[in-house]
């Protein structure tokens, strides 16, 4: 019995698998076989491009690509395959002579010129390559345009940033829709040369397009501001363009999470939404100002509520938006009478989760003014974990330790972020520690704190703690004065902090404070450069509290003032 | 120290007979256990390296509690141990004596360390700290070492060390044929540069020739003696540019010629230390050497996936090199790239000992052999805690993975020539 040939198809399948496992010299034996059989059968002669050269055999795809090219000569890809098979054999001529008998058959078409550069550059024959698109470009007639793309690349590929973003400037002066593929292959520009990338993009003449291109790079690359700039200079007339280039902008906006990125998208959606009809405007607006509001600039999100406010047609869903948003604008910039009048006026307008957010803003607004009868008012109906908290403070505020426990309890431990309820934590310990349930003294000087005046604070505590007993929260108070002066930074400060960690590490004790204090003094001489000082200071720690849970922390920190673990 | 003959004891309870240690008094003494219960596995190494460096003894307890060891009691000891975060547990003469028992009785042995070997790490002047595994584990370890390049090799410089240690470095000379891939990189460029420069001042034509010289002092190195442990590309490019010698295997951008078309057929591996047979690739674009790498990570189709490697049990009282090398508290450890990942079995010379392999694949991972009168030992991958490694990736931070089973076996082999010369019985 005889065993059916396998199809083309089987057998080319066979060659690609052969490929795959390393076994080039068997896989072109197939490959061979099957343009016995068919002399023109590209995927066989794509596969021999592959493997020849490895097998160090490449002149034997000569004779069948020219075969093949004779029995299809309107094929392009057997064109450019021939073009390839000379450049890796070295045959520049060659190359040349094939690439001219091509474009003399199809005189129109840039595809010689493109496949004849690209065969050059793969060589690493970059002016050789140059040249080709410049001859295509002459002998086409097309002026900058042509072949544009492929010289953008071919300057990217040596490195020429500047040169590769004059030919996209090109690419996207005619077609809009190449901006973010220009923008996407420039975006990888090595830092140094960016900014003479941005200035070939945006001369005094640059097309509105070439500048849109630049606005988008500055912005991919951190620089919203700038970015927001050139971009809003190259805004023409409304357009259907200038509302998609406004979305696209506002949308690469909002992966730019710095203050600057929400800006620039607030700023670009504001313009947008002049655009485009309502309802979708009027969102648009209303998430314009939080983005506003998110970038700090409130001044723009102001005039931006005020668009909404006027807009007769703008959705329930929006307006509440704004009205809580222009409250939030009311409470940073320290309205707070104009606020709460609005906050009651406002009624069912805003949700209960936005009224809440709001009057707890306000609350510790007052706060940070000293106003705690007014803020502990404006909380009094406010059962929420997030309330309890807050009144929490306003009651340690007034020097009201247990009530002040007792609000910390009963709110638990997953009120507001998770940096808030760890610092109730902490302050909860401390507290814990001062055996009176009221010290109007450690209230005042938390409150200070409170208020924005460390350095108020420090002197504060300290003096809170100079009439505590030792086991009485003395250490505990010393701490948190010795840490505010550590943040605070500069020698006076520095000095007043090792001072004080001093003082809690010869006081000793069980409590958490010496080691505390410890690991503490050790970040300060590290900060001074006084890595060996940091090192007894971490051991003496170590070997002293064994079971203390700021260990694991220390070792790090040991290892790093070792230098034996990187720097992270 | 130059090595210390590891000649295998044919039964049980030899060693106490031939080594009796401080520990056989009922002296107390501190167990540095190495299972799960330990609190820094990497650096309990250094914590037993500084032991022996200074000049006390110390065993090292195989197949016991992961590998633990047996240290003296001392407060300075205790101290280096709170110190390092190791869990070491005071233990009295008797418990010594049922620990003996145990180890008795069981596929386990104790092995003395004597002296702290003298460590070099191959790499070049520029490298950072943080660029291979093995001086990564040596500075968290606490573990001292020297960096030496290819001049301290080529002016038989080895002979200072006890143990030497090669990361990525390309023996072939090619910069690891990154050279078209990484063009323009400054990185690179250095590379190139500092080679180059190093090759001219050697007064080797090119650099290929200067690699394969000092492929040649090491393994010579190995032959009076040493011990080298290799991990990454520099175990499979060392046997290939021993066993080209003579031949040109290096692509036109690294001599100016291109790769002998017959490369494949004239190379010697008698010369080699691991690997036999293998074939070359003969592609400069393509970031491969040989098929010696079963996994062929920057050879596009050919790229083979990740997996897990499993450690040998090996017989602690008959083959204690091999259970010295293998001690960890895993068994099965998930894969690591490197530039060579793993040893394809069928290229591995007779008589190489296999310490890990993949279930089931065909390649293996970490091998060992003798060669002269040293050992050698090839690990394969980059970096145990850093699977996909990519160049440009941030440094490995050792102290968010104290208990690396990976790493455990780097710093396996730094303290196993550590290990007490041993007489044959018969």
């Amino acid at each position: 019995m005889v065993m059916a040939a396998p199809a083309f198809g089987q057998a080319i399948g066979q060659g690609f698998e052969l490929e795959r496992g390393g076994r080039y010299a068997d896989a072109a034996a197939v490959y061979l076989t099957t343009l016995r059989s068919d002399p023109a059968n590209l995927p066989a002669l794509l596969g021999l491009e592959r493997v020849l050269p490895i097998l160090s055999r490449l002149p034997e795809l000569l004779p069948l690509v020219q075969r093949a090219r004779a029995a299809v000569p309107e094929n392009g890809t057997l064109r450019a395959l021939e073009l390839r098979v000379y450049a890796q054999m070295n045959e520049p001529d060659s190359l040349e002579a094939a690439a001219r008998r091509w474009a003399a058959v199809a005189p129109r078409s840039d595809a010689p010129y493109r496949e004849w550069a690209l065969a050059l550059a793969d060589r690493r024959m970059f002016d050789d390559a140059r040249r080709v698109l410049l001859l295509g470009r002459r002998t086409l007639g097309g002026g900058t345009t042509v072949l544009a793309i492929e010289s953008a690349e071919l300057e990217q590929r040596v490195e020429n940033w500047e040169g590769a973003a004059r030919e996209w400037g090109h690419v996207v002066a005619l077609a809009a829709d190449m901006i973010p593929q220009a923008s996407s292959q420039l975006s990888d520009t090595p830092a140094p040369q960016r900014a003479r990338v941005v200035a070939a993009l945006s001369p005094p003449d640059a097309a509105p397009r070439t500048q849109r291109l630049a606005a988008e790079l500055l912005l991919g690359w951190g620089q919203a501001a700038e970015g927001w700039r050139l971009f809003e200079q190259s805004l023409g007339a409304p357009s259907a363009e200038t509302a998609t280039a406004l979305r696209r902008f506002a949308d690469l906006a909002g992966a730019v999470a710095t203050p600057a990125g929400h800006r620039v998208r607030g700023l670009a959606l504001a313009r947008w939404a002049d655009l485009v009809p309502s309802p979708l405007a009027e969102r648009a607006r209303a998430e314009a100002v939080r983005e506003l509001l998110d970038g700090g600039d409130r001044a723009g999100a102001r005039a931006a509520l005020e668009r909404l406010a006027a807009d007769s047609l703008a959705p329930a869903d929006a307006k509440a938006m704004a009205e809580a948003a222009l409250l939030e604008v009311l409470i940073a910039d320290g309205q707070l009478d104009a606020a709460e009048r609005r906050l009651a006026a406002a009624g069912v307008a805003l949700g209960g989760d936005d009224r809440a957010g709001l009057r707890l803003q306000l609350a510790r607004a007052r706060v940070t003014r000293g106003e705690l009868d007014r803020a502990a008012k404006l909380l009094s109906g406010d059962s929420s974990v997030a309330a309890l908290a807050e009144q929490g403070w306003i009651a340690l505020y007034r020097g009201d330790l247990r009530g002040a426990t007792e609000a910390f309890r009963a709110a638990g431990p997953y009120a507001g972020e998770r940096a808030a309820a760890t610092e109730r934590t902490a302050m909860l310990a401390l507290v814990q520690q001062v055996p009176a349930d009221s010290l109007p003294a450690l209230g005042a000087a938390l409150l200070t704190l409170a208020r924005g005046d460390s350095a108020g604070a420090v002197t504060a505590l300290r003096r809170v703690a100079a009439n505590l007993e030792p086991g009485g929260g003395r250490s505990d108070v010393l701490l948190l004065a010795g840490q505010l002066a550590a943040r605070l930074g500069g020698a006076p400060n520095e000095a007043t902090a090792i001072a004080v960690f001093d003082e809690i590490v010869r006081a000793g004790g069980s409590g958490a404070a010496p080691p505390a204090a410890e690991l503490e003094w050790a970040r300060v001489l590290v900060r001074q450069g006084r890595a060996a000082e940091a090192v007894q200071r971490l051991e003496h720690l170590i070997l002293s509290y064994p079971g203390s849970a700021f260990i694991p922390e220390a070792r790090r920190d040991l290892e790093r003032a070792r230098g034996v673990i990187p720097k992270s | 120290m130059r090595r210390r003959d590891f000649v295998r004891v044919t039964s049980a309870g030899m060693m106490g007979a031939f080594f009796p240690s401080f520990h056989h008094s009922l002296v107390p003494s501190l167990l540095i256990p190495m299972d799960d219960s330990q609190s820094d596995h990497l650096k309990a190494y250094g914590l037993a390296y500084r032991v022996i460096d200074a000049g006390l003894k110390a065993e090292w307890l195989l197949n016991y509690q992961g590998g633990a060891f047996l240290l003296p009691d001392a407060e300075s000891i205790r101290r280096d141990a709170a110190l390092s975060g190791v869990r070491a547990d005071p233990v009295d003469g008797g418990r010594v004596t049922a620990i003996r028992g145990e180890i008795e009785a069981n596929n386990m042995d104790a092995v003395p360390l004597e002296k702290a070997p003298k460590v070099a790490v191959y790499a070049p002047p520029n490298a950072a700290p943080w660029d291979d595994a093995v001086t990564m584990a040596l500075q968290y370890a606490g573990i001292p070492f020297t960096k030496i390049w290819d001049p301290e090799v080529v002016s038989g410089g080895l002979k200072d060390f006890d143990w030497l240690h090669l990361h990525h470095e390309d023996f072939t000379g090619q910069y690891s044929k990154f050279f078209l891939i990484y063009s323009g990189m400054p990185w690179l460029a250095d590379m190139v540069q500092r080679n180059a420069d190093t090759a001219r001042r050697l007064g080797f034509a090119t650099v290929p020739d200067l690699k394969k010289a000092v492929a040649r002092g090491i393994h010579d190195y190995v032959a009076n003696g040493g011990f080298l442990f290799a991990m990454c590309t520099a175990t499979e490019t060392i046997d290939l540019a021993l066993a080209a010698h003579g031949v040109d295997i290096a692509a036109t951008f690294a001599d100016g010629t291109p790769m002998d078309p017959q490369a494949d057929a004239k190379l010697d591996w008698s010369q080699t230390f691991a690997f036999t047979g293998a074939h070359l690739e003969p592609n400069p674009l393509v970031a491969t050497f040989s098929d010696i790498d079963g996994h062929q990570v920057n050879a596009g189709p050919r790229r083979q996936p990740l997996g897990a490697f499993k450690l040998f049990n090996f017989s602690a009282k008959i083959d204690p090199v091999p259970t010295m090398l293998v001690q960890d508290h895993r068994q099965v450890i998930p894969d690591f790239y490197g530039l060579t990942t793993s040893f394809v079995r069928a290229r591995l010379k007779p008589g190489v000992t296999v310490l890990a392999d993949e279930e089931g694949a065909p390649w293996v991972k970490y091998v060992h052999g003798d060669l002269g009168k040293g050992t050698w030992t090839f690990f394969g991958g980059h970096d145990p805690e850093d699977p996909q490694h990519q160049i440009g990736d941030p440094p490995t931070d050792l102290s968010l993975h104290p208990h690396s089973p990976g790493y455990r076996l780097i710093l396996n082999n730094v303290l196993f020539p550590a290990a007490k010369k041993r007489e044959l019985k018969t």
